[in-house]
């Protein structure tokens, strides 16, 4: 019993890490509705300038996303107005080609830059444990989840407290009449591309720590980051934030409870029966609920 | 004095063809114009020109006299143009008050938004009453009422309406209606499109039939209602 409540516990504590990777997938899928295949290459990516940073400047892998957030969110600007604005027609379909590429493309840069070899962010807490109520726990699961509490936090409060997060939130509903009501769409669009590529760098440091990476370490992540917006809903950052715990979780007590080899397989049902019973997912909207 | 909005030989397609072929139209201050026809003739293409979601290939578009031709639908905002579309246009999940306040978006005076917003609750009394509900758990024809209540939060000369009774039943239809008609007598100026040309033509000042991207007929609301050709074209051979 004392192990299954430990894999939940550090269920939860990963769980957040994903659910603020996904979170830039939902927001960005919410506002352009496109499915950016490449958001696991810019987490990678945010995962290797963290590393640049430490290799170089031995700076802290946390305290260097000072200095990769704002970087990553120009380049997430940079990418939507040169890759993701131009389209103009068949744009869902067009968009996953589009940043599949864009994936392939980091990938093939850091390859070059940082070689295909696994490496791993290091820092003093990446094994520093401490133990409460007999569990032990790491302490950059800790960090790690109080980073992504802030930062959804923070996304929270902008979506729901401010007057842009309100242009953002009209946006994600109806395009159209957002526009109608003088929000320059192009605008928050390129803004929120910009800060769903933040978070993303956010999640790598987390992900750089926990886990070896190399730049093809993008493919796995994308799919789980895939299959987490699907089973929250697309576009709903609260669904993503519960089906990355619903993930997480579920993986690590049947790891404890069954095999590491059924982790996934447990997840997938649990994710078939919840589209069975709701095919827009946990926070989803239907499409004829739009009309 | 000129007309408040003048269209002058506007020629415009969305890239398969023109849709509009060298249109004039104006619409006077104070009036309530409405555009009939059928389908496909161009009526809600007219209206997306005005609001700025879809830019003319040629002519001129003027507001007051100043061109209005290739401004961003937020410029066009701001000149006093408030646009509510035939489809449901509410954001679903926020709750009507949420709505309200967001149709004064381009507003960045705290006070005057206020000072809006009271205004709008006294005239359209549903928005205190439902204020906390979520728009997507209003009726069709409280959403309308609540979509005219938002555009009103930026004070327009211009409202232009798109098919506003849609999907309404009789009833609200006449509810929706009064209210065009209470808006226009607390001074703006409507341009309405309406499949339901009886009752359109019947609020109107002035009726426009369009046909094919063209003007096919003009004149005061009651005399292009009265018309025959028209009356057997488009209302029923009775009318």
């Amino acid at each position: 019993m004392t192990l299954v409540i430990e894999a939940a516990v550090l269920g939860v504590l990963t769980g957040g890490v994903y659910a603020l990777m996904a979170s830039g997938l939902t927001l960005i899928f919410g506002v352009m509705r496109i499915i950016n295949v490449g958001h696991g290459a810019l987490v990678v990516l945010g995962a290797y300038l963290s590393f640049a940073l430490f290799r170089s400047l031995h700076m802290d892998p946390f305290l260097s996303l000072v200095v990769t957030m704002p970087v990553m969110f120009a380049l997430g600007v940079v990418l939507q107005l040169v890759f993701i604005r131009p389209l103009k027609t068949d744009r869902e379909a067009l968009s996953v080609l589009v940043t599949y590429a864009l994936a392939l493309g980091i990938e093939g840069v850091l390859g070059y830059v940082f070689t295909t070899n696994f490496v791993e962010l290091r820092a003093w807490y990446e094994t520093a444990s401490f133990e409460v109520f007999g569990f032990h726990i790491t302490w950059v699961y800790v960090f790690g989840f109080a980073l992504c509490l802030t930062i959804l936090g923070a996304l929270f409060l902008m979506l729901y407290r401010t007057s842009f997060g309100g242009a953002i939130r009209a946006t994600m509903l109806n395009r159209t009449a957002a526009q109608l009501i003088g929000v320059d769409v192009d605008r928050v669009a390129a803004i929120a591309f910009g800060i769903g590529v933040a978070t993303a760098a956010a999640g790598g440091v987390v992900f750089g720590i926990t886990n070896a990476f190399n730049p093809g370490s993008h493919y796995d992540l994308i799919s789980r980051l895939l299959t987490i917006i699907v089973l929250g809903g697309l576009g709903s950052l609260r669904g993503a934030v519960i089906a990355a715990l619903i993930m997480l979780v579920s993986e690590d007590i049947t790891q404890v409870l069954i095999s590491p080899v059924w982790a996934n397989f447990v997840f997938f049902v649990i994710l078939v029966v919840i589209l069975i019973v709701r095919p827009q997912g946990l926070y989803g909207v239907r499409v004829r609920d739009r009309i | 004095m000129g007309p408040l909005l003048e269209l002058q030989g506007v020629t415009v397609g969305y890239g398969g063809g023109d849709i509009l072929h060298e249109l004039d139209l104006n619409v006077e201050e104070g009036a309530i114009t409405c555009i009939v026809g059928p389908n496909g003739a161009g009526k809600s293409t007219v209206l997306r020109v005005v609001s700025g979601l879809l830019r003319p290939r040629l002519g001129r578009l003027r507001f007051r006299g100043v061109s209005i031709a290739g401004l961003s639908p937020r410029q066009i905002l701001r000149r006093g143009i408030v646009q509510v579309p035939q489809e449901r246009s509410l954001f679903p999940t926020m709750t009507v008050w949420e709505n309200v306040r967001m149709g004064a978006y381009t507003v960045h005076d705290r006070a005057l938004v206020e000072r809006r917003l009271q205004a709008v609750c006294e005239s359209f009394p549903i928005v205190r009453e439902r204020r906390h509900e979520p728009a997507a758990s209003l009726s069709g024809g409280q959403q309308k009422i609540i979509e005219f209540a938002r555009a009103m939060m930026l004070d327009p000369s211009l409202v232009v309406l798109d098919e506003p009774s849609m999907g309404l039943d009789p009833k609200t239809r006449t509810t929706v209606f009064d209210t065009i008609r209470a808006m226009n007598q607390a001074g703006r100026t409507i341009l309405l499109v309406e499949q339901n040309a009886r009752s359109g033509l019947g609020l109107a000042s002035h009726g426009i039939v369009m046909e094919s991207g063209r003007i096919r007929l003009e004149g005061l609301g009651s005399a292009v209602l009265g018309n025959p050709e028209i009356g057997r074209l488009y209302l029923g051979a009775s009318a």
